[in-house]
């Protein structure tokens, strides 16, 4: 049999929740390393590789001792994919992006003296692709495990994964949900990457766009479903800042 | 049959419902208050049913076409193993309204044509439908001036409320039985039937939407506003989430693609709704998007529903339901607003403009989504990009190709993918197959070897008019990968069995770089056959490469044909390459004096299904894996995405 990829999973700033996504897999996970070879993976095992083909990292990037861990991981790794949404996009870590690290460190740390502290000395937050090149991502927060296994079964049998590129209201309609817009409520779904299955609007709740946006806050079409709706470009970002901070403005195509 | 009307109390309707849910027997499906709307939905109890719903979120198409449904399943440890899905219960869906039978029996056209649809079929012979009269309009439907609000047709039974009792009208045996067998019914009266029709035209009268446009004027209103700033205005607020398209009950596309468990040791194809207002619906293997600006993706969809299907199938594909308006958000959807604009601008009678008639029925080969086990025999590198692949069929029956066929090549866990047949038609169960490594399938077929097992469907398309080459003189060019299916109808030419039904042939190919070149010492053969002039050129020559022949694009070649022996009005030209060459070439070959209507091309799409069914390779009205890939130039020279 060809050897198996070996697979190293790794973590940042993060709740390691999509990880715990991946543990919660249970007797699939024995699937999982009959196809992978775990060699690395913090939160369900002592053993640890520093030889591996494929990557995956939750968490962004808040401090320089992290650019450098994630560099030598980078080019360690043949594949490097960006689980769940702070890898990602940078997802809620970049909340703290609207005020300066230093004024955040006082808000937290008062006047404690955290200077020459490596680990307390942190900069603004970004997404892994912000550091390095990114070869796969899954979205979500926390991500969703069918996409978890439809990008790893794709990666262990050598097929590029489907990228999904349209908003989550095509699975909310497939769903067959009332639209949020319907019931007074504001949703990102329509310039969310779709790829959950709509699955805060399928229980009710509006998309907070934690899979990223397909369209930039600030395109025309948006603009007429505010208006229409009495909203504001304001509203819009508000509701970005939960994942998409900063980020309202780009729009990202990975290829 | 001839259609009788009984009539059953309120009471008694509730107790046959509750009997149908008791007995079983069936998945009894009604129409259901979903939160603050309406969906179809299987019912536990008789109470549950609102015949009183305005418009249910989605239509019951859903019901026949699911949006999320398992072709088959597939064993990755075995060579090659499909196993069909398991049957479903029988259903009953209650409380359809007259435009969504309609709009079932359209899709009755399209899915049970000669290439029928299994899992449609089936669905469709298993499931009775109780229809209902609209007692309540949604507040965007315009059905009654599409004059879908009333079903002469497509349900076994149909319920009008006509005050205290419900009149059921009985459009089927089907219907009959289940009637006699489950329900407690009395005879019509006069005075009950009279009211059938009163309550159907008082509803009638109540719809404030109104399409101004008569449905039978659409076709041609659209024909002569193709360029309209309209659909650029209205599309420009689009936010390309397709919801038109899903909430739609004419809009059947889809997509297939394989899911591989875990395991790695199986997996399911799987079929899901697609639309056409998604940017990649049009998208190739190589990275090509057909319909790439949202304004051109928008105009599709009312050319679907209101010109392409309406010439291919003879109906509107709207019944103003209004579920598009509801879930448009910028609420630029709606057909009722489209074509009350339409309807104040110019029309002709040209309706066809867009759209070419298929000359030949295909014919029925059974199952469409089946592929059929073959085998790789022969592995044969061309150039670094391109590989050769002979296939044999397990059946070792014949493909059965016409050159300029393509078929679908399946690998399980990857997906499907369609190639042009490479070689001649034959009595032997092998063919040949030049793929170049773009795709997911490509990709993995590379690092396949001998004895390997793929999967099989087609063979697609018309092919090459054979009839329309004898006797004439023929000029082949070709560019790039064109000369793979190209090819298959250059050795059938050049046969020495065919050779002497053709008159003096010249082969132009180029390729981009000497080492791109393939078939080499085919070609070699080919300029040796008496009355064969074969001319090659390649776009560039780099440093290290040795090319002695001609160089520049394709077109260079020419002014080299010796016009004396070829007359261009007696000359059939045919044309493969990729979509930029075409422009070109069609130039020069005009300037040559050859008819548009000796030009013959093969155009390239997404052909996903390739029985006329998933919609992806639309060009216009034509479908390119019906009635292409291969055209005759004079027919499409109009159509303003054969040649973008």
């Amino acid at each position: 049999m060809k050897q198996k990829p070996r697979v190293a999973v790794f973590d940042f700033a993060d709740c390691e929740g999509c990880e715990l996504e991946i543990a919660d897999l249970e007797e699939e996970l024995l699937d999982l390393i009959d196809i992978v070879d775990i060699v690395s993976f913090r939160e369900v095992m002592k053993e640890h590789s520093d030889t591996y083909d494929i990557a995956i990292i939750e968490g962004s990037i808040m401090r320089p001792m992290d650019e450098q861990r994630l560099l030598r991981i980078r080019s360690k790794a043949k594949i490097l994919v960006a689980l769940g949404s702070c890898a990602a996009i940078g997802g809620v870590n970049k909340i703290r992006n609207q005020w300066m690290p230093d004024d955040v460190m006082k808000e937290v740390y008062g006047e404690t003296n955290l200077k020459g502290n490596e680990l307390f000395n942190v900069f603004r937050t970004k997404a892994l692709n912000e550091v390095v090149p990114v070869d796969y991502y899954i979205h979500g927060c926390p991500i969703d495990r069918d996409d978890f296994k439809r990008i790893i079964t794709a990666l262990a049998i050598g097929k590029k994964p489907e990228i999904i590129r349209y908003p989550v209201c095509v699975e909310c309609k497939k769903n067959e949900n009332v639209c949020q817009f319907e019931l007074g409520r504001f949703c990102l779904g329509p310039i969310t990457r779709a790829g959950c299955k709509a699955i805060c609007p399928t229980h009710n709740s509006p998309c907070d766009g934690c899979r990223g946006l397909v369209k930039k806050a600030e395109a025309d079409c948006v603009k007429e479903v505010l208006e229409r709706y009495h909203l504001t470009y304001e509203d819009i970002r508000r509701r970005c800042t939960m994942y998409n901070y900063g980020r309202e403005e780009c729009q990202v195509d990975e290829e | 049959m001839k259609q009788t009307i009984r009539v059953i109390s309120e009471k008694n309707l509730l107790t046959f419902v509750n009997a149908l849910i008791h007995d079983g027997t069936y998945d009894v499906v009604g129409a259901k208050a979903r939160r603050e709307r309406f969906g179809f939905d299987t019912l536990t109890n008789a109470g549950e049913l609102r015949l009183d719903h305005d418009v249910t979120i989605i239509p019951p198409k859903k019901y026949f076409l699911p949006q999320y449904e398992h072709l088959m399943k597939y064993s990755l440890e075995k060579p090659f193993q499909v196993q069909p899905i398991k049957e479903e219960k029988p259903r009953i869906i209650i409380g359809m309204h007259p435009y969504d039978i309609i709009a079932l029996e359209q899709s009755d056209l399209v899915y049970l044509d000669s290439q029928q649809d299994t899992f449609y079929k089936k669905r469709r012979e298993n499931t009775i439908i109780i229809g209902a009269d609209i007692q309540k309009i949604s507040e965007r439907s315009f059905a009654a001036s599409m004059k879908t609000n009333v079903a002469s047709s497509g349900f076994d039974l149909l319920l009008t409320n006509i005050g205290r009792d419900y009149a059921i009208t009985i459009g089927s045996e089907k219907g009959a039985a289940l009637l006699q067998k489950y329900a407690t019914t009395k005879g019509a009266t006069a005075a009950d039937i009279k009211k059938i029709k009163d309550v159907r035209d008082s509803v009638a009268k109540k719809y404030k939407r109104k399409v101004k446009l008569d449905k039978k004027d659409w076709p041609a209103a659209l024909a002569d506003n193709y360029n309209h700033a309209l659909w650029e205005e209205r599309s420009d607020v689009c936010m390309e989430c397709s919801s038109c398209t899903m909430v739609c009950p004419t809009c059947y596309c889809y997509d297939v693609r394989d899911e591989s468990a875990l395991n790695l040791k199986e997996g399911q194809r799987i079929r899901t709704w697609d639309g056409c207002m998604l940017k990649d619906f049009t998208r190739i293997g190589s990275g090509e998007i057909f319909r790439e600006d949202v304004k051109e993706r928008y105009r599709h969809r009312f050319y679907r529903k209101g010109n392409y299907l309406p010439q291919r199938y003879g109906f509107i594909a709207c019944v103003g339901c209004g579920r598009c308006g509801i879930a448009c958000l910028p609420d630029i959807a709606d057909p009722c607003d489209v074509f009350n604009e339409l309807a104040s601008f110019g029309k002709s009678d040209d309706t066809g403009r867009y759209f070419i008639k298929q000359t030949a029925e295909v014919a029925d080969k059974g199952e469409i989504h089946v592929p059929r086990s073959a085998t790789i025999r022969r592995i044969q590198k061309m150039t670094d990009t391109e590989t050769l692949y002979e296939i044999e069929l397990d059946d070792k029956k014949p493909l059965g190709h016409t050159p300029g066929q393509f078929i679908e090549l399946s690998i399980f866990g990857i997906g499907e993918a369609p190639f042009g047949v490479s070689s001649p038609p034959s009595k032997s169960p092998l063919f040949e197959l030049v793929v170049r490594d773009v795709g997911n399938v490509t990709k993995k077929l590379s690092q396949m070897n001998v004895g390997d097992k793929v999967g099989i469907r087609g063979p697609f398309g018309n092919g090459f008019d054979m009839k329309m080459l004898t006797n004439k003189n023929i000029l082949f060019t070709s560019g790039g990968l064109g000369l793979v299916p190209m090819r298959s109808l250059i050795k059938y030419v050049l046969d020495p069995q065919h050779r002497k039904d053709y008159k003096n042939i010249v082969i132009l190919y180029g390729a981009t770089r000497p080492n791109k070149v393939m078939f080499v010492d085919e070609i070699e053969e080919w300029k040796k056959i008496e009355n064969v002039d074969c001319q090659l050129t390649v776009d560039k020559c780099d440093d290290g490469q040795c090319w002695t022949g001609c160089i520049g694009l394709i077109t260079t070649l020419f002014p080299k044909i010796d016009m004396k022996k070829f007359d261009a009005k007696n000359t059939i030209a045919v044309v493969v390459g990729p979509p930029i060459m075409y422009k070109f070439v069609i130039k020069c070959l005009q300037t040559m004096g050859v008819p548009d209507g000796n030009i013959v091309v093969s155009l390239e799409r997404r052909m996903k299904c390739g029985v006329g069914k998933c919609g992806h390779c639309q060009i216009n009205g034509i479908y390119t894996c019906k009635e292409g890939p291969v055209f005759v130039y004079k027919d499409i020279e109009n159509l303003p995405e054969a040649f973008e």
